[in-house]
């Protein structure tokens, strides 16, 4: 005799005993039904035969005997109550237990006979049919569950679902048996209530209309869109609520936690996506806010909370979600609008991009050059690509300038406290975009120019009162594009520039001779020139005198120009024009004999023929009448002394530049066309070379220069008014 | 006793299938090629449950069920209509006719006697 | 239509149906049944000729039972025929209607 065979011994025994006292307390039970202790035992007994039954494997007697276990701790709980004929169902009940284990320990291996299994499926029907879920109670209480819906039965682990079958559910075919029958077909119907709480009295009533609703406890591992596809067919004729078991909660919240946070989703989308709910509830749902919103003429009541009204899911699911929903809406807001990035990284890339606008330069030289037809559309294409690419990577180091501006708000503040005056600072165009680099190169510049225009340009507010304007100046920061740059102005409306004083001052510093001869323009242009202040006692604000010439300095090395125009006692107004960025422009290329030279070509008026013809034109004075319009011109080939001395007449063309309000003409031998020009900076020695801001390297291999328009327009201006002594003649 | 179902198709292979699955399930079927011959077979013998397919010739499924629900002794009769993905339309004017089920093709045994037994008690 | 009535002597009738208890038959039975409801103290329904029993069958029989209990009329279902205890046991009814099943031993194999 083995050791597990005297096991069995002992098991046999103990159960016997364990039945005995069973049945006692159960018969003792029919007197003294509320006798706590007598309860007990008999729970005891299937719950220590349930649990010796399962070390030995005898599944038959686990599954039956917990059944017996659920209701008696049901009783034991006071959940529900003892009587007579539950009595009777346990007595059958331990009855069944004992063939059971005798049919365990007899033929262990051998299937369950079939009347021992069909006793055992009855008596758990009996021992769970219990009274509150019949229809006899439901009758009475139809009303309750009528308005607590799933709420009224509850099986721990079980699904519950509601079915209201509509009227023509019959007529039209859909059998309400016939899906309750498929739905054994995915898991056990544990409790089923059925109610008919429409049916009419006596005559009204119709039998060929449906009156049945049921609601059922059901377990099943299936998930509820494969629940729901069940009554899929009477979905016109029945309202279904499945309640997802409370079991399954966690399992959402985990699910609902682990979802992705991408992108911030509705409510019903991220509750379709864990299971919890189908689209025929969420979209049952919208519907019903609709209507509410419909009729209300209010605002609908939140999905969530009609979701948990119609009981398909449960509330503590729905909060979750919302939950979830609004800390992926707060992380994508704090995360999605800005990714950081090293501006070293970006700068490679930027470069690389210049690279790369080089290299399809390049390609498309030798493609023109061995006349490769085929190959130009891709060319083409490809051209048009790296354009987009640089664009798009140029926009990458693009900021609004609006965060520069709004700090010379506190500059403002401080420095009208300090000097005594109220002066408002109005900004506009902060969205206005520039390359970051330019934007913090330019934060210098503008610093001086508004503590001038803040010293210098606004008066006191008795001055002000004075000549009859409000206490309170204003200065006014404004951006905006124009044509590939961007447009800085600093307009105060303070005293405006004093011609006279600045002609004595600079006289006075030798800059100019009494018999100057100079335009009011020019002699605005002067306050940029070194050494030069006209406020009589320098502050400690606008420094000693130096500033403008150095903030001129500091815009030209942008690439930038910066003008003034003033009106005495009106105000003054800087206009600072910048390029957007200083890595890549657009550029136009032209050429000399020896030469090519790229001009931006935001610059680039239009381009004529050096022709007679054409236009008046003036060897000497070196001016050409376009249309009526007197342009200097400057040949680009001798200005930059790179022309061969014995070159033939040959055609020549002018490229009308303008930078600001000043235009002229460059003249050159050839045009070459557009050209994306990737800005190389020129070495230091370099730095002081007139006429030539940096440099670019063409698809050949070659050096192109990159025109100072503004320098050369000035230059060419001066070359008007005296002998062209570069004429070689 | 055994459930009968009607299946109608033009289609001959179709019908076999369908006929072989349901019969292996334990139903008796009555087979039909279009809607005319299906009504020339609604004599008045039980039929428990009648699957048609739209596209036919001499009548299609939509009017064949709509004349069927005109006949007492097949009125409340559920009817099931085999569809194709696309054809959500017909779909819907199928249920408006009165077929309240319906099948996707192509469709499978199992999927079928699935979609039977939803509608017809064992 | 087959039912088949037998009424003896202390006023109360048994009503054998010897049909299928369906949605196309559920109108004429609702008529017969109804007006031997409320004519008799008690009345019992044999089901064993029940051959089939569909949703509006289940639904008149809960019907009946019902009207039964409103006009204070002894109704009681007997002779189930396996179909009706098919439906009674899938819905879990039998409680309900409180009639003594017969389960016939072979019930398993039907």
């Amino acid at each position: 005799m083995s050791e597990f065979d005297a096991a069995l011994t002992t098991f046999a025994q103990e159960s016997e005993e364990l039945l005995i006292s069973m049945e006692d307390a159960l018969l003792s039970l029919e007197s003294s039904p509320d006798d706590s202790e007598t309860i007990n035992s008999v729970f005891r007994a299937m719950h220590t035969i349930k649990g010796s039954s399962g070390l030995f494997g005898f599944n038959a007697i686990v599954a039956f005997t917990h059944e017996a276990e659920s209701v008696l701790d049901k009783v034991r709980n006071g959940e529900r109550a003892i009587d007579a004929e539950l009595i009777s169902v346990l007595l059958d009940s331990k009855d069944l237990t004992a063939r059971l284990i005798e049919h365990c320990l007899t033929q262990k291996d051998a299937p369950l006979p079939p009347e021992l299994e069909a006793a055992s499926a009855r008596l758990i029907k009996q021992l769970s049919g219990s009274k509150e879920t019949g229809i006899q109670a439901s009758e009475a209480e139809t009303s309750k569950l009528e308005s607590e819906g799933g709420g009224d039965i509850s099986v721990d682990g079980s699904w519950l679902i509601s079915l209201k079958f509509q009227s023509d559910a019959l007529r039209n075919g859909m059998d309400p048996l016939s899906f309750i029958r498929y739905l054994q077909t995915l898991g056990e119907i544990k409790e089923i209530i059925t109610l008919i709480p429409g049916m009419p009295d006596g005559d009204e009533m119709d039998p060929e209309s449906c009156y049945l609703h049921f609601k059922i406890a059901f377990q099943s591992d299936a998930s509820k869109q494969n629940i729901e596809s069940v009554f899929e067919f009477a979905s016109d004729d029945c309202d279904i609520n499945i309640l997802p078991p409370n079991s399954k909660v966690e399992e959402y919240l985990n699910l609902l936690d682990a979802q992705d946070e991408s992108h911030v989703k509705r409510i019903g989308e991220m509750l379709v996506q864990v299971g919890a709910l189908t689209q025929n509830d969420v979209n049952r749902a919208l519907q019903k806010q609709n209507e509410s919103r419909e009729s209300d003429d209010q605002p609908g009541k939140p999905l969530g909370k009609i979701l948990v009204e119609q009981h398909v899911v449960q509330e503590p699911v729905v909060e979750q979600a919302l939950k979830k929903q609004e800390q992926t809406k707060q992380k994508l807001a704090a995360e999605a609008n800005y990714i950081r990035v090293d501006a070293t990284k970006l700068g490679q890339l930027i470069n690389l991009v210049g690279e790369l606008v080089i290299s399809s330069a390049a390609m498309n030289l030798i493609v023109e050059r061995h006349g490769l037809a085929d190959a130009g559309d891709v060319a083409a294409s490809m051209n048009t690509l790296v354009s987009s690419i640089r664009d798009t990577a140029l926009e990458l180091r693009m900021v609004q300038i609006g965060e520069t501006f709004s700090r010379f708000r506190r500059v403002v503040r401080d420095v009208s406290n300090e000097l005594g005056k109220t002066i408002e600072l109005q900004i506009s165009g902060g969205e206005t975009e520039l390359d970051k680099t330019v934007v913090e190169k330019i934060n210098d510049p503008l610093m001086h120019l508004i503590r001038n225009s803040l010293d210098h340009g606004i008066e006191s507010p008795e001055q002000r009162l004075a000549v009859g304007k409000p206490a309170e100046g204003i200065v006014q920061l404004n951006a905006y594009h124009e044509s590939g740059h961007i447009v800085i102005q600093i307009a105060d409306d303070g005293a405006g520039l004093n011609c006279e004083k600045i002609v004595a001052k600079a006289i006075a510093n030798g800059l100019i001779k009494p018999d100057h001869g100079l335009s009011q323009q020019e002699i605005f242009d002067l306050i940029f020139a070194a050494g030069l202040s006209t406020k009589e006692a320098a502050t400690n604000l606008s420094g000693r005198g130096v500033g403008m010439d150095v903030v001129k300095k500091n815009i030209e090395a942008l690439r930038g120009t910066v003008g003034i125009d003033s009106e005495e006692g009106q105000g003054t107004t800087i206009t600072i024009n910048l390029p957007l960025t200083l890595a890549i422009i657009d550029g136009f290329m032209v050429g000399t004999e020896m030469d090519r030279y790229i001009i931006p070509l935001s610059m680039v008026d239009e381009c004529i023929e050096m022709d007679p013809n054409e236009c008046e034109i003036d060897e000497v004075q070196h001016y050409i009448n376009l249309r009526g319009q007197v342009l200097p011109y400057l040949r680009l080939g001798d200005y930059f002394n790179s022309r061969k001395s014995d070159t033939v007449k040959r055609r020549e063309s002018v490229v009308v530049v303008k930078s600001g309000q000043n235009k002229a003409g460059f003249v050159v031998d050839e045009l070459h066309g557009e050209h994306q020009t990737v800005i190389k900076p020129m070495g230091k020695v370099f730095e002081n070379l007139k006429g030539i801001t940096g440099a670019t390297v063409l698809g050949d291999g070659n050096v192109a220069l990159i025109l100072d328009v503004q320098g050369l327009i000035q230059a060419a201006i001066k070359n008007r008014t005296r002998p062209a002594n570069f004429l070689k003649a | 006793m055994a459930k009968t179902i009607m299946i109608i198709d033009d289609s001959a292979s179709i019908r076999q299938v369908v006929t072989i699955a349901l019969k292996g399930a334990g139903y008796e079927v009555i087979e039909a090629c279009d809607g005319k011959d299906a009504l020339k077979k609604l004599t008045g013998q039980k039929i428990n449950l009648i699957i048609t397919d739209v596209n036919m010739p001499n009548m299609d499924g939509i009017t064949f069920v709509q004349e069927a629900k005109k006949l007492p002794a097949y009125k409340f009769t559920p009817m099931m209509m085999l569809t194709t993905e696309s054809a959500d339309d017909k779909k819907q004017a199928g249920k408006a006719a009165g077929a309240k089920a319906w099948l996707t093709k192509p469709f499978q045994a199992p999927t079928l006697l699935d979609a039977v037994s939803k509608l017809v008690l064992p | 239509m087959s039912i088949e009535v037998k009424q003896d002597k202390k006023g109360s009738i048994r009503l054998a149906i010897q049909d299928e208890m369906t949605i196309y038959t559920a109108l004429q039975q609702k008529k017969l049944l109804f007006s031997h409801l409320i004519s008799a103290k008690t009345l019992q329904i044999d089901l064993a000729g029940v051959s089939e029993i569909d949703s509006a069958g289940l639904q008149l029989l809960l019907f009946l039972k019902r009207e039964a209990g409103h006009h204070n009329i002894k109704l009681s279902l007997i002779q189930h025929s396996q179909a009706v205890l098919d439906v009674m046991e899938l819905l879990n009814l039998s409680k309900y209607f409180g009639d003594p099943i017969v389960i016939s031993a072979d019930r398993k194999s039907s």
